[in-house]
Parts: C-alpha cells; structure tokens; sequence
C-alpha cells in the first residue's frame, strides 16, 4: 500500500522525484563517507607513516609513501623490550582468555541452572565491572602486589585481568546456557551421564560461539590493557605492548615518528587479525560486553 | 535396534502441558526445575561457581575495600609510618587547588567527549541504518577503533594532529588556518584529547544507537513518509524519540569511559601543557606512581570510584525505567 503511494508519487512528477531521490543519496552518502573517513583514514596515515623514511615523514605528504622503507619497523624490532613485550602479551592474552573460560564456564553453569542461596550474585556480577572499572584498581592491586612480592609475574597480570573480566564472561555464558535445551541435559541424565559429562558433551558444544566470544573479549581486555600493567609490573622484562609503547612515545618523543607508528601498527594487527576471523561470533558479544 | 528410542525419555518430562497464561508456565518451568534434574545438587553449585566469586571478591571487591581503609592514614615521609588521620585526606583534596583543578578538567573533558560524540554518533548511526546493500560492510568496519588500545589511539593522534606534518593541518593550512600547535596550546590540547577519546568510544555509541534505530517501526516510518514527514523531519519527529532510552545510556556510556581515560590522555599530552589535560585519572598517576604519596592516591581512588557509582546508578536506574533488555 504505502510503497505504491511513494511510488505513484514518483510517476506524478519524476523530475521532483528524481531530485529527492538524489538528496537524499546524498544526505545518506555524506555521513556514510564521513564515517569512513574518520574510522579508517587516522589507522591509514599511521600505517602510511610507518612505511616511510624519518625525512619523509615531515616531507613526502603522500599517502602512498615515495620511498617506501622497513626502517621504522626495523628499529622496533632491535628496540630493547618489544620482542618480550610482544610475548608477554601473547602469554597474557591467552592465559587470560584460557582461564576466564575455565572459571567461567562452571559458575555460569551453575546461576543458570541451579537455584542455590548466593544465585543472586549474579545481578551484583553485572555490576561490578560497571562500579570498580580497572582504573580504580590500578593502585589498590599495585599495593597489594607489592605486598605479596607478586609485582613482575606473567600469572599475577593473567590472574587480574581475569578477575575484570569474569563477571562479564559468567554473565554472557548464563545467557547462552539458558538457550540450551533443558530437555537435551535431562536426556542425558537418564542416560546416566553425570554433571561433568553433561556439561562437557552437550552445554559446551552448544556453547562454542560463546566461548569464542568470550575469549576474544578477554584476550582483548589483556592485550589493550594499560592501566593495571602500568600498576603491576616495573621491570623491563615484564611489561606488555601497551605499556612498551607508552614508553616508547616518552623516551623517543617526536624523533621518531615512523618507529612509533610502525609500533602502534604492530600492536592493533593481531587481534584485527583475530577479529576478522571470528567477526560472526564476536560483534554481539563486543557489543554486549561493551553495554553490559 | 541399535537407534536411541526417545519415547521413554518425554515420559521423564511428563506429560504435554496444557495451555496456561505465559507467566505462569514459567512459574511452573521454573518449579519443575528445583524438583527434576538438578534440585537435589547440594554442594554442586557452590563448588562450580566457588572460585569465581572467590576470584572476583578478591580482586574486585578487596582492592576497594583495601583502598578506602588506606585512604584513612597517612605517613609524615614516604615509607614512613602509617598514622590514621580518618577523613583528613578527604578534606585535605577538597582543600587542594590543584585537585578541583582536576575535578574541573574532567568535568570539562567529559562534557566535550559527550558534545562531540553524541551529535556524531547519531548522524553516522542514521547513516548506516540507511547503508544497503554493499555499504554493509561498513558496519563491521565501524568497531575497529574500538579493539584499539588506548595507548595506540594516542599514537596514532600524535601523528595526525602533528604540528608540521599531520594530516588535519594540511586539510586546516588548506582552508587557511595555518599552523595549528594541538600539543602546546591547552585549549587545543584538551580539544585533541577529545577527539582521541571520542574517536576510540564512538564504536559504542553508534552500534548502541544503530541497534535501536533497527527496532523502529518501519511501519511507523512508511505512515511518517506516506504524511509527508521525510528526511530531517521523519528523523527528528518519528526516530529519535523512539530512541531515547539508547541515547540516555549512549550518554552515560560515553561519560563512564571519559571519567576513566588515564591511557588516551596520559600518552597524548602527558596531562600539559601547564596541566590543561590534567584530569583525575592523571592525577592518580601522579599521585600514585610520581609523588608515590599512596595513602592521597587511595583517596583520589575512592572519588573517582564515587563519581563512578553515581553515573552507575544512573544508567541503572534509566535502564530499569526503560526496561531495555538488550541494553
């Protein structure tokens, strides 16, 4: 009904038409090309500067560079603590995403299918992370790290992201795990498969989108970390990417810009890598994650 | 027969339930549910979930604890003996110029991230609810900035915003303005914190907002055409009163992460020139890790964390009010 009024419309006077129709392509297109331009064309500049030669940078304005060169990215590489840094972040990424679904995946099991005394933490759990955001922990944990001698450890920057994260990983799980069928699980247990079975061969299995979704956010969360890394950790050994490259704007200034670009580049590649691939799974939790 | 037979086990989950009111079959589900399967777990529940409350109580929730009852003492030197002093801390920061300095700054550092990305975060998210066809792509690109550390948002603002060769002077010494200092001015410096703030949040405003502009009729938007209203008109009159509630958390969402930017600012202008971008999470820094006066820095902690609890309870509260699920 409304599409043909819109469209007899249209056949009434086609030139007006006509004109509208391209207004509004426009007033759609200018934004749609001012987003790209504000989400990409920054990340582009950087990865345009961290080709070119330390000269260049101030007098080659092309995007593309005249004299492309390995050289900022060479001079990250033979920089003294990236190499670790790299590593540690690797290490941390994934222990912390390993052990927040250790932890999580059995206490979201639990709030979402049992009713238990304490079920009500979990209102409490989606408000935590909202209340005590990492930035008030920063100093706390820091004292309390030094207090146990645990300042510089991997474990002790896996075990406190992953307390950040968890909240949130439990509470995305018990949203997937009430998806599951009861029906599947008491199946099952007629059948005589006991708790561990049943959550190993039917939740999980049902449940792996979830777990990608919930490992990548935590690996993001310790891999973009800065503020508890720059708590936690004080020799040079230790440190992650975030805080190496913080370092790297301080000592280094602007002397070199295509150093520190190449750096930046170096630091948001992996994970855009581990994003595209799992793209599907990831932007709801992401997303959620992010609201929650 | 080698094949499961299923009867017996639809047996085990009684018999076909009869019609009853929505609300009470859940009642009845959620009965079932303590008596069937898993009602006589004992321990069960709190072994599973054990030592994730135990791993969030001590990491959450101690610090916290432990941050307010350091707040409470002093020490005449660093490393000295701790003194309690109960609220002098407290009074002493509100007695302290150079934190209301902070206070203000963040004060104004929020309000710029919210003035500037609320008004963009809509205009993009109208344009993408109207993006078809191949133009989807641009939503997946849309969140990139946010899986950016905030440490690399600022390198990459360093870059663009460069005095002699970033990309915005050339588009600005294009239209006349010529040499523009982002990092030496404070004025342009807190606006380039901004804009680094924005830049590496607005993500979340638009997939919020894009999320709810989905949900408007499209019936509602044809009747809106078929009246005449279209463009502007239609957008401002049908669309964004129906998306109110994602705009109030938007808002709140926006501000929750400006009060905490320690990253961003921090490796943008270090808190210059002359403490322009000093706000309260710098502050921390300094306190904490230049001054290491820790028992002041405890107590900053806890005004930060107040403030927190205060925008917290707002967005609780308003999502209550609306009754957003999903958000």
């Amino acid at each position: 009904m409304t599409a043909t009024t819109v469209a007899e419309r249209r056949r009434v006077s086609p030139p007006e038409a006509r004109v509208k129709r391209w207004l509004r392509r426009i007033f759609i297109g200018i934004p749609l090309l001012a987003l790209a331009i504000w989400t990409i064309y920054p990340m582009l500049m950087t990865l345009s500067i961290s080709f070119k030669t330390k000269a260049d940078v101030s007098a080659d304005p092309g995007l593309i560079p005249a004299n492309p060169t390995l050289d900022g990215y060479r001079s990250v590489l033979e920089r003294e603590g990236f190499q670790s840094a790299f590593v540690n972040s690797m290490v941390v990424g994934l222990g912390t995403a390993l052990l927040t679904v250790i932890l999580a995946v059995p206490a979201a099991y639990a709030f979402a299918r049992f009713r238990f005394r304490g079920r009500h933490l979990l209102l409490l759990f989606t408000l935590l992370p909202r209340l005590i955001p990492g930035l008030g922990l920063m100093v706390p944990l820091y004292r309390i790290a030094v207090t146990l001698g645990a300042i510089d450890h991997l474990l002790t920057l896996i075990v406190a992201f992953t307390g950040t994260v968890l909240p949130l990983a439990v509470w995305l799980f018990v949203g997937f795990f009430q998806q599951v069928p009861r029906e599947l699980e008491e199946a099952a247990n007629v059948d005589g498969a006991s708790l561990y079975s049943r959550i190993r061969y039917i939740v999980m299995p049902l449940a792996f989108p979830a777990i990608i979704t919930i490992g990548v956010l935590a690996f993001r969360e310790a891999w973009n970390e800065f503020n508890l890394v720059l708590g936690l950790t004080s020799s040079p050994g230790s440190r992650t990417l975030p805080y190496e490259l913080f370092l790297m704007t301080q000592t280094t200034g602007f002397q070199d810009n295509p150093g520190q670009a190449a750096f930046a580049i170096m630091t948001i590649i992996p994970f855009i890598f581990v994003y595209l691939r799992l793209e599907r799974y990831v932007v709801s939790g992401l997303t959620s994650g992010a609201l929650k | 027969m080698s094949g499961i037979d299923t009867t017996p086990l639809r047996d085990v989950a009684g018999p076909p339930e009869p019609e009853i009111p929505r609300r009470r079959r859940l009642r009845t589900l959620v009965r079932a549910d303590r008596s069937s399967l898993v009602g006589h777990a004992g321990a069960t529940p709190y072994v599973l979930s054990g030592p994730s409350i135990v791993m969030v109580t001590a990491l959450l929730v101690f610090p916290v604890v432990y941050a307010l009852w350091v707040s409470l003492f002093d020490a005449e030197f660093i490393g000295g003996p701790q003194e309690f002093v109960g609220f002098d801390q407290y009074t002493a920061l509100l007695q302290d110029p150079d934190f209301m300095w902070s206070v203000g700054r963040t004060l104004i550092f929020v309000t710029g991230v919210l003035v500037i990305g609320v008004p963009l975060g809509l205009v993009f998210a109208f344009a993408l609810s109207r993006a078809t066809g191949k133009l989807r792509f641009l939503r997946g690109i849309t969140i990139v900035p946010y899986l950016i550390s905030g440490i690399a948002t600022a390198v990459i603002f360093r870059l663009i915003l460069n005095r002699d060769f970033g990309e915005v002077n050339r588009v600005l010494g294009f239209l006349g303005i010529e040499d523009v200092a982002w990092f030496s001015d404070p004025t342009l410096a807190m606006l380039a914190s901004m804009l680094a703030q924005v830049w590496s949040d607005l993500p979340l405003v638009i997939l919020l907002l894009l999320g709810g502009l989905m949900t408007v009729d499209a019936e509602l938007l044809d009747a809106a055409d078929v009246d005449g209203a279209t463009g502007w008109k239609r957008a401002l009159k049908v669309s964004i009163p129906l998306i109110i509630p994602q705009l109030v958390l938007a808002t709140i969402l926006l501000s929750y992460q400006a009060l905490t930017s320690l990253g961003v600012i921090l490796a943008l202008t270090g808190g210059g020139p002359v403490d322009a971008t000093r706000t309260l999470p710098v502050a921390l820094y300094e306190a904490a890790f230049v001054d290491l006066e820790t028992n002041k820095a405890m107590a900053i902690v806890i005004v930060i964390l107040l403030f927190n609890a205060l925008l917290t309870l707002g967005y609780w509260l308003l999502s209550r009010r609306f009754d957003l699920e999903e958000a």
